[in-house]
């Protein structure tokens, strides 16, 4: 008699749980856009797209951006928006030596290509003390 | 010599002017004693309509996890272009992010924002953790963070 509310309390607990763990792309499908049209946005920014799929209600594109880097990223279907980009040939190894980087104690600049967004100039110093 | 005199008018005209126009700028961006793993920092400028306009620093070396620097992300659209050359190492709790850089004079006094947005694994995330209009008047003032950021401090040199 008194189990009932539990599990129901129970699944609601669960299902409101799977929702909120669950941070990808939930745009309705009527206002998705044709994913031709997301090939040729990116192309006209640069990209060279080999392969457009869905995953996870995302769009996820897998080619080289507009810098030549090999790239998988995910868009939002309504807006075209970017949610997620990552190197594809960075994989989860890398997590695992996320923890053994030395925190940075003198100066330092994790990569050494120079800014080229227009704002800084040349290369800034960083320490973290 | 009359080379040379042109090559030096040319060089004064465009050259110095161009020297002349970036500041030396110092953000120090310290950290609670949050209790987790390394924070994920994007520091960068808004416009005086509140709009995105440049990234200054980006903490935190995995592209994947970049879009939990929530308005950063969205203002960037996490192109690489915006932050190549500016990323580094996260941050932990307790410690101080310095970042010395050159930015254009004409930033400063004009309505310009510097904000940072912040995220640590398994925790919540924080858009505009801190925000600090880019005043000479606030120079070397400390703003207090709503997050991970227990100030950030800017120095025009």
């Amino acid at each position: 008699m008194k189990t009932t509310p539990i599990i129901l309390s129970l699944s609601l607990l669960i299902l409101s749980g799977t929702a909120l763990a669950d941070d990808d792309c939930d745009d309705p499908v009527a206002s998705w856009q044709p994913r031709e049209n997301l090939r040729e946005k990116l192309e006209a920014e640069g990209w060279t797209v080999r392969r457009i799929k869905v995953d996870d209600g995302c769009y996820e594109v897998k080619g080289r951006d507009s810098n030549g880097v090999k790239v998988e990223a995910s868009f939002a279907p309504a807006s075209l928006m970017m949610m997620e980009w990552e190197r594809e040939d960075e994989d989860d190894d890398d997590d695992r030596d996320h923890s053994k980087r030395p925190l940075n104690s003198g100066p330092t600049n994790a990569n050494t290509s120079l800014p080229n967004n227009g704002i800084v100039k040349g290369r800034p110093t960083v320490t973290v003390e | 010599m009359k080379k040379f005199v042109l090559a030096f008018s040319l060089f004064s005209a465009f050259a110095l002017p161009a020297i002349a126009q970036a500041r030396e700028v110092i953000f120090t961006t310290e950290l609670q004693n949050y209790g987790g793993d390394g924070a994920y920092l994007a520091l960068y400028l808004t416009n005086a309509a509140g709009e995105y306009h440049g990234t200054l620093w980006v903490s935190g070396e995995k592209p994947k996890y970049y879009k939990h620097l929530g308005d950063w992300a969205r203002g960037s659209r996490l192109d690489p272009a915006e932050y190549d050359g500016l990323t580094g190492a996260s941050v932990t709790g307790g410690r101080t992010l310095k970042v010395t850089l050159n930015l254009d004079d004409s930033l400063i006094d004009s309505g310009y924002e510097v904000r940072v947005d912040s995220a640590v694994e398994d925790m919540r995330d924080v858009r505009a953790d801190v925000a600090a209009p880019l005043t000479t008047e606030g120079s070397g003032k400390p703003v207090s963070g709503r997050g991970y950021v227990r100030s950030l401090t800017y120095e025009l040199q």
